[in-house]
């Protein structure tokens, strides 16, 4: 190794770190009294999902006519809602399935983080499509469930396909992280003071004992499981952009829509982690393990999904002039100069200029840019399906059903209660969880090398 | 061929290059006798094998680029064979001549009397026409000469001695380099390919034959490697460890072909306009349906279930017959994708197709050959070489 040593790459711990301190440190955040800081966060979360209820409860009571959906424009914010809250998920599985298979060892400091985050915004977007049907007491006839009235769902529906990729995608998102926090689990019922505790993590760490023959199942489980997620980071958003790119509907009907929307998600998922670690490094003094490096990788992604993005945008805008079809270029047209420009230039500013700032290094590193661009982006995308559902539906093939959709408090008031569900069960999760995968960090250390002692290291 | 391990040069190159180069100008003479037999079959087979190689060599453009950008160590070894497929792309401006001579035979857009009675056609005739098709070819190839040679010779320079802004240069180049890529292969398929049929428009069309370009390129790469390795050449460099890597890079693209593939018939299909379904249609209600049938499951199916196990992506013989495999399957790939526009009652395959093929095939690997034998086979001067070398799978 002698030679290269200019070449070594940064630690991806800073600090001086030992098995012992990462132990330390993670465990304590669950361990020891919340900072008043999390108390103002969670009541504030909880408050907003108490909105979040109201609003749905008064939504079942009187029906989706609360919302301001009209009659050219069927699908409003809530589908909005739902595409964008599964699209944020996707950075989760990204993360802790692809770049686990292309051996991106960096990404053991996010990726317990990511998977969290991709739970909750699945259960956020789930909510959607199933408050939108209108008798949600009948909900269950998505399903496909033998019944004597000899009633199916349509097969051949985007929907149901929607029905059955989301809810795969929350089991296997779910069975993945929770696969991985078995040994930190072990970790916690191991320090755990109070009986009750003691018993709880002894349930869930399903008598974990870190023994060699474990460990070996367990890697070779996590190993499959990344296999198995990998897919899905790329099914489900394909199977959501059917919902829209099946229809013959100008703005809609474009074949590029599946790994555009894969994209897009990606993009976007990253945004929200990147919103998330900025903040919570620096409430939990976490910069030594989510270092800097960590957030400029992140930023690199978006850079280049942010791009990828930006291709999808132009090659629709192209095709539509290209293929001559007068619905198609007007579509286009109208969503750039018509009623809802302004939404559509929010979307490209935020989705295709923003992230240009990442190309400099000092932006990349800085947390104040990142944390303003990724929150621009977020913002970006939800106008990025708001200029899909909604500039089409708005002025389609007759101009004598063209109207303006625009949304009523109720539309708001669900979105704004959505967040409430999210920050609440995440807040729930940073306090009672593991948020930081220490066995795999452990991992990325220096100490876990077999050679540490024989090259001069110190005793972690 | 001789090879010397330390230096990792050819040292005789032996007699291949001269075999190639004969293979090449009597395929291109049989195909200037082709020319005069049946032009219409000589450029639409002539664009098919232009478009096979010049893919592969596209491919390597992208390869060495996305290696440079990720930082990526385990393909250091590779990297001087995707460099030198790279800078064959700019050498195909001398195949693309003749395609100048094909208007009139390939591009239904090209026919005057054919645009006035379209509107269609006429409304996109500021894109489609003559002059503007040929700058656009231009332009594609300065692009792809110009980035291939920074990346080129910015990696021999290395050779003589690593620093480390050779490296970054290289890292610089690439980065604006994608972007530049990625519209030109794109366009490039838009014009050559699917304007063949200038009705039809497919959002995805960019990104589909980049895909096949893709995944013929890391076929043609492996089954080099493993040629060499018969010779035993480079055997202790690149390892088992990298032939599975490179057997999961296929796997790995071979789906995301299957997903361009599927996207752009799904939707189609599902939506099931005229003006769309027809480029479908020509290719299924005939005797083209058996090409159909044969991409389905030769360049997806039964790669896919080969290319699974661990097992074939470690074993040099599967894998050398799966890299055949799925070069052919590329070649088939664009047939299907040109051939339908003159044959449009049914599969009609032609001695023509086999001399073009061979003609530009064996100048391109003539010129391949030259490239290999002229400098070591890895980037020697790279710092992380040895690293590369030793690297293991887990």
């Amino acid at each position: 190794m002698s030679g290269e040593t200019a070449h070594i790459e940064p630690p991806l711990a800073g600090g001086v770190q030992t098995l012992g301190s990462i132990t330390e440190k993670i465990s304590s955040i669950a361990e020891r009294k919340a900072p008043r800081l999390w108390y103002l966060a969670f009541g504030a979360a909880f408050s907003l999902l108490l909105v979040l209820i109201g609003s749905i409860g008064y939504l079942v009571f009187e029906g989706v006519g609360i919302w301001g959906l009209n009659n050219p424009v069927g699908w409003g914010w809530a589908i909005i809602n739902f595409v964008w809250w599964v699209g944020i998920g996707h950075a989760g599985t990204l993360i802790s399935a692809i770049l686990f298979l292309l051996r991106q060892r960096w990404r053991t400091s996010i990726n317990r983080f990511a998977e969290a985050m991709t739970l909750f915004a699945v259960c956020c977007a789930l909510i959607f499509p199933a408050i939108h049907v209108g008798r949600i007491w009948v909900v269950y006839w998505m399903f496909p469930i033998p019944n004597q009235m000899a009633m199916w769902p349509n097969f051949r529906s985007p929907l149901l396909w929607d029905v059955f990729a989301v809810s795969t995608y929350f089991t296997a998102s779910l069975l993945f992280w929770f696969t991985g926090l078995i040994p930190d689990l072990a970790t916690f019922r191991d320090r755990a003071e109070a009986r009750i505790k003691k018993i709880i993590f002894g349930v869930l760490a399903l008598g974990w004992r870190g023994g060699n023959r474990q460990w070996k199942h367990y890697e070779l489980a996590y190993l499959l499981l990344a296999g198995i997620s990998t897919p899905l980071v790329l099914s489900v958003h394909s199977v959501v952009s059917t919902d829209f790119a099946v229809s013959i509907l100008p703005g809609w009907h474009t074949t590029i829509f599946p790994p555009y929307f894969v994209a897009g998600a990606i993009f976007s998922g990253f945004a929200m982690v990147v919103t998330l670690t900025t903040i919570a490094r620096k409430i939990f003094g976490l910069q030594d393990i989510i270092t800097i490096n960590h957030m400029e990788k992140m930023n690199k992604v978006m850079l280049l999904t942010g791009m990828m993005v930006g291709y999808a945008y132009s090659m629709e805008f192209f095709i539509a002039w290209y293929s001559g079809n007068i619905y198609e270029q007007f579509a286009f047209i109208n969503r750039a100069f018509g009623q809802y420009a302004w939404a559509y230039w929010i979307m490209i500013s935020c989705n295709v200029f923003v992230p240009q700032l990442f190309w400099f290094k000092k932006l990349r590193r800085s947390i104040p840019v990142m944390f303003t661009a990724s929150i621009l982006i977020n913002i970006g995308m939800w106008f990025e399906r708001f200029v899909i559902v909604v500039s089409s539906l708005a002025q389609d093939f007759l101009p004598a059903n063209w109207d303006y959709y625009s949304p009523t408090i109720w539309d708001i008031s669900t979105f704004v209660g959505s967040f409430g569900l999210f920050f609440t069960l995440f807040l729930l999760f940073i306090r009672f969880l593991p948020m930081i995968s220490m066995a795999e960090v452990k991992g990325v250390l220096p100490q876990a090398d077999v050679h540490y002692h024989e090259a001069g290291g110190e005793r972690g | 061929m001789k090879f010397d391990n330390d230096t990792y040069r050819i040292t005789e190159p032996g007699r291949f290059g001269a075999i190639a180069l004969m293979v090449g100008v009597a395929g291109l003479a049989l195909s200037l006798v082709a020319y005069f037999v049946d032009s219409e079959q000589f450029f639409h087979s002539y664009l098919v094998a232009f478009f096979f190689w010049i893919s592969i060599a596209l491919g390597g453009l992208f390869f060495t680029m996305l290696h440079h950008l990720v930082g990526a160590k385990w393909s250091v070894v590779l990297r001087r064979l995707s460099e030198n497929l790279m800078t064959a792309a700019p050498l195909m401006i001398i195949f693309f001549i003749p395609i100048l001579f094909g208007f009139h035979e390939l591009y239904h857009w090209s026919h005057d009397d054919a645009v006035a009675p379209d509107s269609l056609l006429q409304g996109k005739s500021g894109y489609l026409n003559v002059p503007f098709f040929v700058i656009r070819a231009l332009f594609y190839f300065v692009i792809w000469a110009a980035l291939s040679r920074i990346l080129f010779r910015t990696s021999a320079a290395q050779d003589a001695g690593h620093n480390d802004s050779l490296l970054r240069k290289m890292r610089v180049t690439s980065a604006p380099g994608m972007i530049l890529f990625a519209l030109t292969i794109t366009f490039a398929a838009f014009d050559w390919l699917m304007s063949l049929d200038p009705h039809w428009y497919s959002t995805i069309f960019g990104v589909y034959v980049f895909s096949g370009a893709l995944v013929a390129m890391l076929a043609f790469m492996t089954f080099v490697i493993l040629r060499l390795r018969a010779m035993a050449a480079l055997t202790g460099t690149i390892t088992e460890e990298h032939y599975h890597d490179l057997g999961k890079l296929m796997f790995g693209f071979i789906i995301f072909w299957g997903y361009m593939a599927f996207s752009q018939y799904f939707l189609i299909w599902y939506g099931n306009i005229p003006e769309e379904t027809i480029w479908f249609l020509h290719r299924w209600d005939t005797s083209w349906k058996i090409v159909s049938l044969i991409l389905v499951f030769g360049h997806f199916v039964i790669p896919f279930f080969v290319l699974f196990p661990r097992g074939p992506k470690r074993n040099p013989a599967i894998l050398k017959f799966m890299a055949i495999w799925i070069l052919f399957m590329h070649l088939i790939d664009l047939h299907w994708i040109v051939l339908p526009n003159l044959h449009q009652h049914g599969l009609h395959p032609s001695w023509i197709d086999l001399t073009t093929l061979a003609g530009i095939g064996g100048v391109f690997l003539w010129f391949f050959w030259r490239r290999m034998a002229s400098r070591p086979l890895v980037p020697v001067g790279d710092p992380h070489l040895e690293e590369s070398k030793k690297f293991v799978n887990y």
